[in-house]
């Protein structure tokens, strides 16, 4: 329509009518082309009509086409639909009739036009495959396969185009996918139980392993659970408490136990639960015979790499017998130390004793010197003085004498005992001797008796001072005051080492003793000549000393020759 | 020699109360002596002493350890809550034939002039009177 007269509204009318026409037999044409009722059509041409014939392109084939599940359309060289199939239109949810003669083009999505135009170029050199979205009516896009072939229909070419909808297989392969990945995860599952199973396996190979050893230890066994539950026991158990074993009862180790131990062993083991930590008890079991015997009862946590614990392995030992000899020699040490306060509670009132003695003696005594003093000047001179009543009062004065000396002898004794732990010290003998010497200087004088001193190779000893000085002069005095009548006193003093041991000795060539009782000799007031002054004190005071600091004294004597006092004093540091 | 006007001896001991008696009566040492059979009859006389100006306390008090009722320590604890009046100027020296550690050590520890052993001799008076009266 060049002219650009404006029509008339006849004119218009009838080019409506006229392009209605047209349309209608163009919806006729697709009809026939599509139903196989034409096999050529003519296509006004601008050299002239031109006739497109459908070549094979028998009824059955386009029934084919049009049935089929993939959409099918040709293309002109200039990309216009030349023809679609119904599967295509549904594809793209539009109308059949608006498929033909629109440029294909304009269902390619922008971004794919450059690919489609690569498509499309190969396609007309022969053939083309891709896969490429198209945009449907609704404007949602679609995955697509397209498979692109030349085709020619009376020398003239098309361009066949068979488009399969992707998107389903695109769903197969998520599934796929999928189940790929759940296989995966059920494969390491699998591998998983397998280990697991080997694992196990090697647990109880461990375990029937620990079982063949436990069987063969002579004594029972036993192993729990981390929970502390029971889980084995071995053939000694069994024999021991003549439990069957066989029996599928749970064995109560509660039941066994003596009702004294159990609350203590329970409260153990729980604490070993949950600590970790090694279990040691003893307890006493029932045996088959019903008597209970004390075992010993130990177990310790075996554990796996990662440290917990998988189990834990214990025994029971029968200390029955070594139990009973404990509680012998406990029974026996409590028995000493009772022993051992009771004499010491004798000891002490011992003490309290000769304190209370003395002390309640003093007194008196004292008075009596006292009243004998007071009625001295009383008493008319020539009556005190007559031979009647003066030897008595020299008796008496006598007597009261003796009873002070008494009570001081005592009160000698009250603090040796108190003196018992007297530091030691090296003490040079020829000192000791000498002092002790001038002591007895009046005796030794009155006697005309003879110290020899010979010290050799012990010059010193290490001892209290004041308890050698003690010993030294009760010895020597002794020898010097029991000197046999028909000569003058000899004694001798030595010092030598016996096995390492300082051994003192005194020896006379006094009266000498009758040994009979050596035990007497060195009791307290016992005496065994009366003829010279003595309180029989000496040789306890010299034995107390000597063995308080743990040595020894003996004695050898004869009748009318003599004695010998030996001290051995105890090895320092031996 | 100095005189004392008043010595007091405390002893349950009857002999031994006329023994220190005759002994100091011949030492002739003090104007006034009086005698207490324990403790408690002491603190009794220590008591009435400080009452009037007519009986003085005594200058002297020769003490026992051991004695019914009242013993010497128990003596000292009650005298020493007396009041200071009733105790100026007084004495005390204690007598004791007790040997016991334990006793002597707890004498040493009393505020107490001294302590002798028994029995009391010129000597020991002497040595009180030349020690405290000089």
């Amino acid at each position: 329509m060049t002219d650009s007269r404006p029509l008339t509204a006849a004119e218009l009318a009838a080019e409506n009518a006229h392009l209605r026409q047209q349309l209608q037999e163009a919806e006729e044409l697709i009809t026939a082309i599509r139903t196989g009722t034409i096999d050529a059509l003519a296509v006004q041409a601008p050299g002239g009509p031109r006739i497109f014939t459908l070549e094979g392109a028998d009824q059955s084939y386009r029934t084919l086409i049009e049935q089929m599940n993939e959409g099918a359309l040709l293309l002109s060289q200039s990309g216009t639909v030349l023809y679609c199939n119904a599967c295509l239109a549904g594809l793209l949810a539009i109308p059949l009739e608006s498929m033909m003669g629109v440029a294909f083009h304009d269902f390619v999505p922008l971004d794919y036009h450059a690919y489609w135009q690569g498509l499309l170029t190969t396609g007309w050199s022969g053939k083309s495959k891709g896969e490429m979205p198209l945009i449907s009516t609704d404007g949602r896009m679609h995955p697509f396969a397209v498979a692109l072939n030349v085709l020619t229909f009376e020398h003239t070419p098309v361009l066949a185009v068979i488009v399969t909808d992707v998107s389903a297989q695109r769903e197969i392969s998520d599934i796929q996918a999928q189940v790929a990945e759940q296989n995966a995860l059920l494969e390491r599952q699998n591998e998983t139980l397998r280990s697991q199973a080997q694992a196990q396996r090697e647990a109880e190979q461990a375990a029937a392993e620990t079982t063949r050893i436990l069987e063969g230890i002579p004594h029972i066994a036993w192993t729990a659970n981390p929970e502390g539950h029971n889980t084995y026991l071995n053939r000694r158990w069994f024999d021991y408490t003549g439990e069957d074993a066989q029996s599928k009862a749970q064995h109560q180790f509660g039941a066994l136990i003596h009702p004294e131990d159990l609350p203590g062993a329970l409260q153990h083991w729980s604490q070993c639960i949950g600590s970790g930590q090694a279990l040691e008890i003893e307890c006493r079991i029932r045996n088959a015979a019903g008597e209970y015997r004390w075992m010993l009862g130990r177990a310790l946590p075996s554990r796996n790499e990662q440290g917990e614990i998988i189990q834990w392995i214990g025994a029971y030992t029968d200390i029955h017998e070594h139990k009973l000899a404990q509680q012998r020699v406990a029974e026996t040490q409590q028995q000493l130390r009772e022993n051992y306060e009771q004499l010491t509670r004798i000891n002490r009132d011992l003490d309290n004793f000769i304190y209370t003695a003395s002390h309640d003696l003093k007194a008196p005594i004292n008075n009596i010197e006292g009243l004998l003093q007071a009625l001295l000047p009383e008493l008319p001179a020539e009556l005190a003085a007559s031979p009647s009543v003066q030897p008595i009062l020299a008796m008496m004065q006598q007597s009261v004498d003796r009873f002070k000396r008494t009570i001081e002898h005592l009160t000698e004794v009250i603090k040796l005992q108190k003196e018992h732990e007297q530091p030691a010290a090296l003490v040079d003998m020829s000192v000791v001797i000498h002092e002790v010497s001038l002591d007895l200087a009046p005796l030794i004088q009155a006697t005309g008796a003879q110290l020899e001193v010979s010290l050799g190779t012990c010059p010193h000893i290490s001892f209290s001072e004041k308890n050698l000085r003690s010993i030294v002069y009760n010895l020597v005095s002794n020898a010097i005051k029991y000197h046999a009548p028909n000569r003058p006193p000899r004694v001798q003093v030595r010092c030598h080492h016996e096995d390492g041991i300082t051994v003192l000795e005194v020896q006379d060539n006094g009266l000498g003793l009758n040994l009979a009782n050596t035990q007497r000799l060195f009791s307290m007031f016992q005496r065994f000549h009366d003829h010279v002054e003595g309180s029989g004190i000496g040789l306890y005071m010299v034995k107390r000393i000597v063995e308080n600091a743990g040595g020894r004294i003996e004695v050898a004597s004869e009748i009318g020759v003599g004695s010998k006092f030996s001290v051995y004093f105890r090895r320092e540091n031996a | 020699m100095p005189k004392l006007s008043r010595i007091l001896l405390v002893d349950d001991d009857q002999t031994t109360n006329y023994l220190n008696q005759l002994l100091l009566k011949r030492l002739d040492v003090a104007e006034q002596l009086q005698v207490a059979l324990n403790g408690q009859e002491a603190l009794n006389l220590m008591q009435d002493y400080g009452e009037t100006a007519a009986t003085p306390q005594p200058m002297l008090v020769l003490l026992d350890v051991k004695m019914p009722v009242m013993d010497g320590f128990e003596f000292l604890q009650a005298y020493a809550e007396l009041p200071v009046s009733h105790r100026e100027d007084v004495v005390i020296v204690m007598l004791t034939t007790s040997l016991h550690p334990q006793d002597v050590e707890r004498v040493q520890q009393l505020n107490i002039a001294g302590f002798l052993n028994k029995p009391l001799t010129s000597e020991k008076i002497n040595d009180i009177l030349q020690q405290y009266f000089h």
